[in-house]
């Protein structure tokens, strides 16, 4: 065991901490950079223009970006469309897709909700076969997207840009990343897979954005702390600091204990993830089950010791609050990753 | 980073289980039971570990240890602590004491005190907490008064384990100067538990009768050879010594086992497919993983020649709130019978469930409260300002 990052981890998290630091929230589209730096193809095997590295590498980029917090398809194209493509593609399509996706030169994002769905498999309805038919909703970056990864009754289908009969709605989100349902009318697809082959890649790749959205909120998490703390050695009431009251000194100290364990959680779902094909569930289990009810704490505590400038607009803490909530709500419930580890662990008939 | 063992270090786990299987009795349940077998047994365990040259493995050659990485002393922490710590009082020996006389002894003190510490056959307490004197623990008034070539000793100390093992030595805080701040006039000694003028008195607990002792010490003569680290300064010593306590025991491990004794139960008696039951566990589980993890981040800081304080601070936090919501978890899984003790033959899990949640009720307070723990984090580790 060595939870020091390696030379390498350490470089890139300087690198994307640097570039972070220098783009600011709101200075202009990230992804230029995020692209040249090779980021989006971090999983993407070198034989196809990627680094070849892996979700460690990947989640110390992902936290970096959260601190901004800095909004980017990074994650709907390094994780939810080249995944399935590594896993999927043909050699031809591999070929000719995953370079640019490496590159950063396409966007792709994929298409799994329906109404009502939660984040896996169950539920998927929309009409395969030859042309695609049906509503998806809450799909990320889907309005910048070059290639969509869609999930139909009868398998994964790949949809390129320029395909006819595919009409796209903004949403108005919570947290403010760019997402849309997609209207699906005889839209003409290329068919990945099977429905049971695609039920194990959505899964596999969900752990993936799982780990990686829980880095991203890590990194949102330690920069609402560094604000909380910053406020509570400023802002003086009854003639001191008001961090010099346990009271709220101790919701810093709690922030600090569980920031720590939903960083430790990831890092270890990251490198189980990268060590075989088909490790890693009780290990994904764990760190979101937790960091689902520990970031909720963590933003309540910011919110607290805030007092009402945090719930203002003109002030940096909603825009990662509102980003800890998203996390929280997508890619698998507390309970449902509740029970994904008590099969883990031997819990059940079902083991 | 690197979340696994070693082969190498595997193979040590499997070896060491393996020993633990055949040399701890089903008998055992930890110190402090009303069971004459207890002492008599650890005492030999810690001998044979000895002549393994397992007991201090983790000491440097020089005073009889093999330096045995940071890691592998993690993995005997975790074997003996998941099997409710069979060395008995001794595992502070291994982690602290021991370690302090290395760090501020002289080399007469190291030769007369590290040797029956590294065969196993010294039982050493620690006279810290007083009546008035617990989290804020350096306002302490027992006196060593000074002599020339040996202080006297005079007051109480409370809250003291092992002292009725019986303990035969006790590294004792002191204080030997009133005239400066109360952190500057404090001494560590090593005192002789035979000599006339110590007092033991057990005190009972809800985990049973020999968990805790008063000490009083009436006109205690303690030779100058045995102040340990500078005169008046006694609280460098003191916290160099909680920091190696607070990484020394891994609580998470004991945590880590009865989850598994629960999982067993709950397959056992038809539960396990209960969504409660499912939800309910695996919430303590991945809290499970996060304790461990802090304390491996800690102990990866030992690895690279830091000393870890905050992340100690922080892993103390995870490990002891763990440790009491396994114990409510596990009773709430019981149901009414988790109300039966381990001497009544029904007890579900041989009563194990009720000792672990009684045994933890003092875990988030002993070794330094947990709200100690959230100062020393918001203070040293976020910069806030002084709690008051």
């Amino acid at each position: 065991v060595n939870l020091e990052p390696t030379p390498e981890q350490h470089l890139l998290a300087e690198t994307a901490r640097a570039f972070v630091d220098r783009h600011g929230a709101d200075a202009g589209d990230p992804w230029p950079t995020i692209a040249d730096a090779g980021w989006p193809g971090l999983l993407v095997p070198e034989e196809h223009g990627g680094a070849g590295a892996g979700m460690a590498e990947l989640a110390i980029v992902c936290e970096a970006l959260g601190r901004g917090p800095i909004s980017s398809p990074l994650i709907a194209t390094a994780v939810l469309t080249a995944l399935p493509l590594c896993a999927l593609g043909t050699h031809e399509l591999r070929e000719r897709l995953l370079p640019g996706v490496a590159a950063g030169t396409s966007i792709g994002t994929l298409a799994l909700l329906e109404v009502g769905m939660r984040d896996e498999w169950d539920g998927v309805q929309i009409e395969g076969g030859m042309r695609l038919a049906g509503t998806k909703v809450l799909v990320p970056w889907a309005t910048a997207a070059d290639l969509l990864v869609v999930a139909a009754a009868d398998g994964l289908h790949l949809v390129e840009k320029g395909a006819q009969g595919v009409l796209i709605e903004d949403h108005d989100t919570l947290e403010g990343e760019p997402t849309a349902s997609l209207i699906f009318d005889g839209t003409r697809s290329e068919r990945l897979c099977t429905s049971a082959e695609g039920r194990l890649a959505v899964d596999r790749t969900l752990e993936y954005a799982a780990v990686a959205s829980l880095a991203y909120v890590v990194g949102a998490a330690e920069r609402a702390l560094e604000l909380t703390v910053q406020h509570a050695k400023d802002r003086q009431q009854f003639g001191r600091a008001v961090g010099s009251f346990q009271a709220v000194a101790h919701r810093c100290a709690e922030m600090r204990a569980d920031i720590d364990a939903c960083r430790y959680l990831a890092y270890q779902a990251a490198w189980a993830l990268d060590r075989s094909l088909v490790g890693g569930a009780l290990e994904v289990a764990a760190a979101k089950a937790y960091a689902n009810d520990a970031i909720r704490r963590v933003f309540l505590h910011a919110h607290q010791v805030h007092g009402a400038i945090g719930f203002s607009t003109e002030y940096p803490l909603h825009e990662l609050t509102r980003r800890a909530k998203a996390f929280e709500l997508s890619y698998g419930s507390t309970a449902h990753h509740r029970d994904r580890l008590a099969r883990t662990i031997g819990l059940g008939s079902h083991r | 980073m690197d979340f696994a063992f070693t082969a190498a270090e595997e193979a040590f786990r499997a070896e060491l289980r393996a020993f633990l299987d055949a040399e701890v009795p089903d008998w055992w349940r930890g110190m402090f039971v009303d069971d004459e077998r207890t002492m008599p047994f650890t005492r030999e365990l810690c001998r044979t570990l000895a002549e393994r040259g397992w007991l201090t493995m983790a000491w440097p050659p020089e005073h009889g240890g093999s330096g045995a990485s940071v890691w592998m002393q993690a993995i005997v922490r975790e074997e003996m602590w998941a099997r409710e710590e069979p060395r008995g009082p001794q595992y502070m020996n291994l982690n602290y004491i021991g370690p302090l006389v290395m760090r501020f002894g002289t080399s007469e003190q190291q030769a007369r005190f590290l040797p029956p510490m590294a065969k196993g056959e010294v039982i050493w307490t620690q006279g810290f907490s007083e009546p008035d004197a617990g989290s804020d623990l350096a306002s302490l008034i027992t006196r060593a008064e000074d002599r020339g070539d040996h202080f006297v000793v005079n007051g109480q100390k409370i809250w003291t384990s092992y002292a009725d093992a019986p303990a035969d030595w006790c590294l004792l805080l002191a204080r030997t100067n009133s005239t400066v701040p109360k952190h500057d006039g404090i001494s560590v000694l090593l005192v002789d538990m035979t000599t006339p003028g110590i007092t033991v008195r057990p005190i009972d607990t809800m985990a049973g009768p020999h968990e805790f002792n008063e000490v009083f010490f009436d006109d205690v003569p303690v030779p100058r050879d045995c102040l340990l680290g500078g005169q008046d300064h006694g609280w460098d010593v003191i916290v160099a010594g909680l920091t190696f306590e607070r990484v020394g025991i891994a609580r998470y491990a004991r945590a880590g086992r009865v989850i598994e004794l629960l999982v067993e139960y709950a397959n056992a008696t038809g539960r396990g497919d209960d969504p409660s039951v499912r939800d309910r566990l695996a919430d303590v589980r991945a809290r499970y993983e996060a304790a461990r993890l802090l304390n491996y981040r800690a102990i990866s800081m030992q690895a690279a020649g830091e000393v870890p304080t905050i992340e100690a601070s922080v892993a103390r936090m995870h490990n002891t709130q763990l440790e009491q919501q396994v114990g409510h978890v596990g009773l709430e899984l019981l149901g009414p019978m988790g109300r039966l003790r381990a001497d009544d033959p029904l007890a579900p899990l041989e009563g194990e469930i009720d000792r672990y949640w009684t045994r933890n009720i003092p875990t988030t307070i002993a070794g330094g409260t947990l709200e100690i723990q959230k100062n020393i984090v918001a203070e040293r580790g976020l910069g806030l300002p002084r709690a008051t």
